[in-house]
C-alpha cells in the first residue's frame, strides 16, 4: 500500500510538471503579453512606448525564452511562491482566496441540492422501471440532462429579468451584489442570495440529471444481482430490498463520483460565471486568459490539476477499499 | 472456393449478423430512431442551406448559359465570375432582369441572405429588413432578425453545417487518435500502456478551455476548421480509455490466441481480429462525444472565439442575443436548435448503447 501511494504521488508529480509545463508554454505562446493587451486594448494613449515596455519586460521577466521562464516559475512554487498577478498587483494565492467562497457558495449549493433531489428522484426512477410516470420523469430528466446550461441561462435572465421585470418575480442579471460595502449585514446576505438563484439553478439542473440517471443506471445493475433474488426469496419487502440491499451495494460508484465533482466544486465554471458575471474562480480564470496573466492561468491552472489528480487517486483508493476483488498492487 | 475465400466469407457473415441485429433492435426504439431521421434531416438541410435560405438563385439562364450562382454560399469561388463582372454586387433579382430580359431563375424557398441585411426592393416590393430590436419573427423574417437586420432563419441554416461538420469532424479525428493510443496501451501492456495512460491522464487534466483558448489564440488564421482540430485533439481521452479497456480484455480471449498462434503479427490482431470485436462499445462514447463536441463548439462562440465572420454558428447567434436580452428570437430558435441536435446524439448514443451491450440487452428480456 505505501509503495502503492509512493509511486502514485511520484507518477502524480511527473503528471503536474508535464502539464503547468505544455500549459505555460501555450500561454507565453499565445500573442500578445500582459503589458499589451491590457493597456492597448482599453486606451491607445496608455500605450507604453518602446523603452518602457522593455524595462517594464525586464522587471516581470518576459525578456527571457519560456522555458527558462517556466523553470523559474517551477521554483518559485516549490518554494510556496506563486507570484503575483500582473494585472491585479496582488499575489495569485490572495487572488484565489477571494474568488474561492462566491464558487463555492454556488457550486457548494449546487451540489447539495443536487444530492438531495438527485438520490430520491434516482431511487424513484428504479422502484417504478417501466411504468409510465417512471418513463415520463426519466424523459424529462434526460431532456434536462441535454439542455446546455448556457441556453437555459439565457432563457432564465430573458424571464425573470426582462419579462418579469418591475414584478416580484425579478430576479438581478448579472453580478452578485448591489448593495454598498457598508449595508447590514443580513441585508447584504439577501442580495447576495437573490443574485445567487439562476446562478445556482443553472449549475445545479445538469447536476441533478446526471445523478439521478446513475443513480438510476447503477441501481438497474443492482437490482440483477443474485443477493437481491436472495432478498426478495427470503420474503424482505419492495422498500426493504431498494434500500438495504440495492441501494446500498450502489454507494460505491456514488462515492467515486462525488469525489471526481471535487475540482468542479472549487474550479466553478467558466460559463455559468461568465453569464452571470459571478466573481468566482471560473471567471478568473477566463479572465487570465484574456488577459495574459501568466501567474494567474499557471496558479489556477495548477489548482485544478492538482485536485483533478487528488479526486482520481481519493477514486482509485476508494475501490480497493470497498471492493476487496480489486486490488492496488 | 478456397479455404481462405471461406474463411473471409463466414466472419465477414458473422460480424454482419451482430450489426444487423443491432439495426433491427434500434430500429425498434422510437426515440432513438425519431432522434437518427432529426440528424439525417438536418444533414439535408446542410447540404441545401443554399436553396433553402439564401439571395442568390439556385439555378438561372443568364445571356444564354445556366448558372447556379447558389454555389457561392458553399465557397466564394464556385460562384461563376460573370456575375461578378456585369457588376451585379450580390443583388441577383433586379440585375437579372435589367441586364438580360429573358433570363429566369429558380429562387431559394425563403429569400434572405445569411450575411447581410436585405436591402428595401432588393426583392420587388418587398421593405428592407429591420435593425435593432424591431426584427420579431414574422412572414418575410421567420426567426426574427439580428442587431444589424440579417435574418435569423438564414443564418441558422447555413450554420447547420458547422454544427454538424464540427461533431462528425472533430469526432472522427478524436475517435482515430484515442483508438489508437488505447489500443496500443491495452494491447502491448507493460511500459507502452504506462507511457500512453501518463499521456492520456496529462491530456484530461489538462483545463479543455485553456487548451482550446490558447491553441486559438496561438494559429495564425482562427477558421472553423481548426477549432474542430483542436476539439478533436483534446476530447480523445475517454475513447482512449475504453479501447484500452476493451483490447486489455479481448487480447487475453482464445480467438486472439488462435490468431496468434495461425502467425498473424500485432498489427493484424489488432486491426483485423480485436478493433471489430471492440468497435461497438467504443461507438458509443464517440457518439456521446458529437453532442459535446457540438456543446463545446457553440459554448466557444457563446463566448467570443466563434468561427471568425461571416460564418455564423449557433453559438455566435447566442453570442449576439446576450447584449440584446429584449429579442427573446435571438436565444429561442438557436437555443433549441443546439439543443435538440444535443439531445438527438445523445439519444441516438443511448440507444446505440443499449443494442450493442449484450448486459444491458438481457435485462430487457
Amino acid at each position: 500500500m505505501a509503495t502503492y501511494l509512493l509511486r502514485r504521488l511520484l507518477l502524480g508529480m511527473l503528471t503536474l510538471v508535464a502539464i503547468t509545463f505544455i500549459v505555460y508554454g501555450l500561454a507565453r505562446n499565445m500573442p500578445g503579453t500582459p503589458l499589451t493587451v491590457q493597456m492597448g486594448e482599453s486606451d491607445p494613449s496608455r500605450k507604453l512606448n518602446p523603452e518602457d515596455q522593455e524595462r517594464m519586460k525586464r522587471i516581470y521577466g518576459l525578456d527571457r525564452p519560456w522555458h527558462e521562464g517556466y523553470l523559474r516559475w517551477l521554483g518559485n512554487v516549490v518554494r510556496g511562491d506563486l507570484g503575483r498577478s500582473f494585472s491585479r498587483k496582488q499575489p495569485v494565492t490572495t487572488l484565489i482566496g477571494e474568488r474561492i467562497g462566491p464558487t463555492f457558495l454556488v457550486s457548494g449549493t449546487a451540489l447539495v441540492l443536487a444530492w438531495l433531489l438527485g438520490v430520491p428522484l434516482g431511487l424513484y426512477a428504479s422502484a417504478r422501471s417501466g411504468m409510465a410516470d417512471e418513463r415520463a420523469t426519466s424523459l424529462l430528466l434526460y431532456i434536462l440532462y441535454s439542455f446546455p446550461t448556457f441556453v437555459a441561462a439565457l432563457f432564465l435572465q430573458i424571464v425573470f429579468s426582462v419579462w418579469l421585470r418591475g414584478t416580484a418575480w425579478e430576479l438581478p442579471l448579472f453580478g452578485m451584489s448591489d448593495l454598498p460595502a457598508d449595508a447590514s449585514w443580513a441585508a447584504r446576505a439577501a442580495d447576495i442570495a437573490r443574485h445567487a438563484i439562476l446562478p445556482v439553478t443553472c449549475q445545479t439542473y445538469v447536476s441533478l440529471a446526471y445523478d439521478s440517471r446513475f443513480i438510476k443506471a447503477n441501481m438497474e445493475e443492482a437490482v440483477r444481482q443474485d443477493y437481491i433474488r436472495t432478498a426478495r426469496a427470503k420474503g424482505a419487502g419492495p422498500g426493504r430490498v431498494l434500500f438495504h440491499h440495492a441501494f446500498r451495494n450502489t454507494l460505491i460508484p456514488l462515492v467515486t463520483l462525488l469525489g471526481l465533482s471535487l475540482p468542479g466544486l472549487i474550479g466553478g465554471s467558466v460559463i455559468i460565471e461568465q453569464i452571470f458575471t459571478w466573481p468566482g474562480m471560473g471567471r478568473l480564470f477566463f479572465e487570465s486568459i484574456r488577459e495574459r496573466d501568466y501567474p494567474t492561468i499557471m496558479g489556477l491552472t495548477l489548482m485544478f490539476s492538482v485536485l483533478t489528480l487528488i479526486g482520481q487517486l481519493l477514486a482509485d483508493l476508494l475501490y480497493c477499499l470497498v471492493d476487496p476483488r480489486v486490488s492496488v498492487e | 472456393m478456397t479455404d481462405s475465400q471461406s474463411r473471409h466469407q463466414s466472419r465477414s457473415f458473422q460480424s454482419q449478423g451482430f450489426w444487423a441485429d443491432a439495426w433491427a433492435r434500434f430500429r425498434r426504439k422510437p426515440l432513438a430512431m425519431a432522434a437518427l431521421v432529426f440528424v439525417t434531416l438536418l444533414a439535408a438541410v446542410a447540404l441545401l442551406a443554399p436553396a433553402i435560405a439564401g439571395t442568390k438563385p439556385v439555378l438561372c439562364r443568364y445571356k444564354g448559359r445556366i448558372y447556379a450562382p447558389c454555389l457561392g454560399y458553399f465557397d466564394r469561388r464556385l460562384e461563376p465570375t460573370i456575375f461578378a463582372k456585369d457588376r451585379f454586387r450580390g443583388t441577383y433579382p433586379r440585375n437579372l432582369k435589367e441586364k438580360d430580359a429573358d433570363s429566369w431563375a429558380i429562387w431559394p424557398l425563403v429569400f434572405q441572405d445569411p450575411h447581410r441585411a436585405v436591402r428595401e426592393n432588393e426583392w420587388p416590393g418587398r421593405p428592407a429588413n429591420p435593425a435593432k430590436d424591431e426584427g420579431r419573427p414574422n412572414g418575410i423574417n421567420l426567426f426574427g432578425t439580428d442587431q444589424y437586420g440579417v435574418d435569423v432563419f438564414a443564418k441558422m441554416v447555413h450554420g447547420t453545417t458547422i454544427a454538424l461538420l464540427v461533431g462528425v469532424v472533430s469526432m472522427g479525428l478524436a475517435g482515430t487518435i484515442g483508438i489508437i493510443v488505447g489500443a496500443l496501451g491495452g494491447y502491448f501492456g507493460g511500459w507502452v500502456d504506462m507511457l500512453t495512460s501518463r499521456v492520456t491522464e496529462i491530456v484530461m487534466c489538462v483545463p479543455t478551455l485553456v487548451l482550446i483558448l490558447a491553441v486559438i489564440a496561438i494559429v495564425e488564421k482562427p477558421t472553423i476548421w481548426k477549432t474542430m482540430a483542436i476539439i478533436g485533439a483534446t476530447g480523445w481521452t475517454g475513447i482512449a480509455r475504453l479501447t484500452r479497456g476493451e483490447f486489455l480484455r479481448l487480447r487475453q480471449s482464445e480467438f486472439v490466441t488462435a490468431a496468434r498462434a495461425t502467425g498473424a503479427g500485432p498489427v493484424r490482431i489488432m486491426l483485423r481480429h480485436i478493433l471489430p470485436n471492440a468497435l461497438a462499445p467504443v461507438l458509443v462514447p464517440i457518439t456521446f462525444g458529437i453532442a459535446s463536441a457540438i456543446l463545446t463548439e457553440s459554448s466557444l462562440s457563446f463566448l467570443g472565439f466563434g468561427p471568425p465572420p461571416p460564418a455564423a454558428s449557433w453559438g455566435s447567434l447566442l453570442n449576439d442575443a446576450r447584449s440584446n436580452l429584449s429579442m427573446w428570437w435571438l436565444v429561442v430558435f438557436p437555443g433549441v436548435a443546439i439543443f435538440l441536435t444535443v439531445l438527438a446524439y445523445n439519444l441516438i448514443g443511448e440507444g446505440l448503447q443499449e443494442v450493442t451491450d449484450p448486459r444491458l440487452r438481457e435485462a430487457r428480456k
